[in-house]
């Protein structure tokens, strides 16, 4: 699938199949992860993945946003600590850093047919309990994984002439 | 109920726990998630009702429209409005006519 079918085809995928994912398929996922670019080379980034069906379950308990029966999570979390690198803005840049590392993540799973979510409507307090994460680690997202049941349709999109600024804010590209 | 083990696939503590993360996540969640994470739980007290047998066909249809009109959401606000409309005006009837 070339570049751009993969980045349009991805979707919000919420309902799975059952059928596991392999796992050189998730270390191929993770890997696309952490070559994703970060501020500084900072990389405040930790990745936690969970593939057992129990501790999907227990998370699945404090996680109102979270739909379906997924057959992998990867929580993916800033180490405050790393970030501190980064200067002031080191916990702002590193939000953009785990948000690139995510999206490659929900690329490369597309592009070996595999469905995915991101979910931020999770309970951190329980999450944090729960997983034993210490304090410094911060949950800020929870990836989903999964063969699609089916692909969801596409939500409508702001178009490019709404949205692209040519040259000064305000001036529109011609469609 | 002796281990806890066993209360984590009690399906009253799923909602019991849906409900009190619901509850923390709405200070903070646009204020649309709201009206969904009470759709949600409603289609969870219908499951309930199912699995004890106290189910009526027209609550059937009823968890379906839910259903549905949570899906609808991520695509079209008006829509989900007008769906939750008509979810209780089904609501309504199904009152009357139990009242009957
Ligand atoms: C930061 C972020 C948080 C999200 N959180 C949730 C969530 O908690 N639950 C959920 O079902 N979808 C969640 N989504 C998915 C969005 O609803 C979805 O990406 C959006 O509707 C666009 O659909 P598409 O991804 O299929 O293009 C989230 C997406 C992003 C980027």
């Amino acid at each position: 699938m070339e570049l751009m079918g993969i980045i349009k085809g991805r979707r919000a995928v919420r309902k799975f199949a059952d059928k596991e994912i392999p796992r050189e398929n998730l270390v191929k996922i993770l890997e696309a992860a952490i070559w994703a670019p970060s501020g500084s080379n900072t990389q405040s980034w930790e990745f936690i993945l969970v593939t057992e069906k129990e501790n999907i379950e227990k998370i699945k308990l404090i996680s109102p946003g979270l739909f379906g029966n997924p057959k992998a999570l990867v929580i993916v979390c800033i180490n405050t600590e790393r970030a501190k690198k980064g200067g002031r803005e080191g916990i702002e840049m590193a939000k953009m850093d785990i948000a690139m590392a995510s999206q490659n993540m929900m690329l490369m799973a597309h592009s070996l047919s595999i469905g995915s979510c991101p979910i931020v409507s999770f309970n951190k307090v329980a999450l944090k309990e729960l997983l034993d994460i210490p304090d410094s680690i911060d949950p800020k997202l929870i990836l989903i994984f999964g063969y699609p049941e089916k692909w969801p349709r596409a939500p409508g999109r702001r178009p490019l002439k709404e949205v692209v600024h040519i040259e000064k804010f305000g001036e529109h590209i011609e469609e | 109920m002796k281990n806890s083990e066993n209360i984590l696939k009690n399906k009253h503590f799923q909602l019991l726990s849906f409900l009190l993360t619901s509850a923390r996540g709405c200070v903070d969640e646009p204020q649309i998630y709201g009206p969904l994470r009470l759709l949600d739980a409603a289609s969870r007290v219908i499951e309930l009702m199912e699995e004890e047998k106290k189910i009526t066909p027209e609550l059937l249809t009823l968890k379906e429209k839910i259903n549905r009109c949570i899906d609808v959401l991520m695509y079209d606000e008006d829509e989900f409005v007008k769906m939750l409309d008509d979810i209780s005006k089904d609501l309504g009837r199904i009152i009357k006519d139990n009242n009957k």
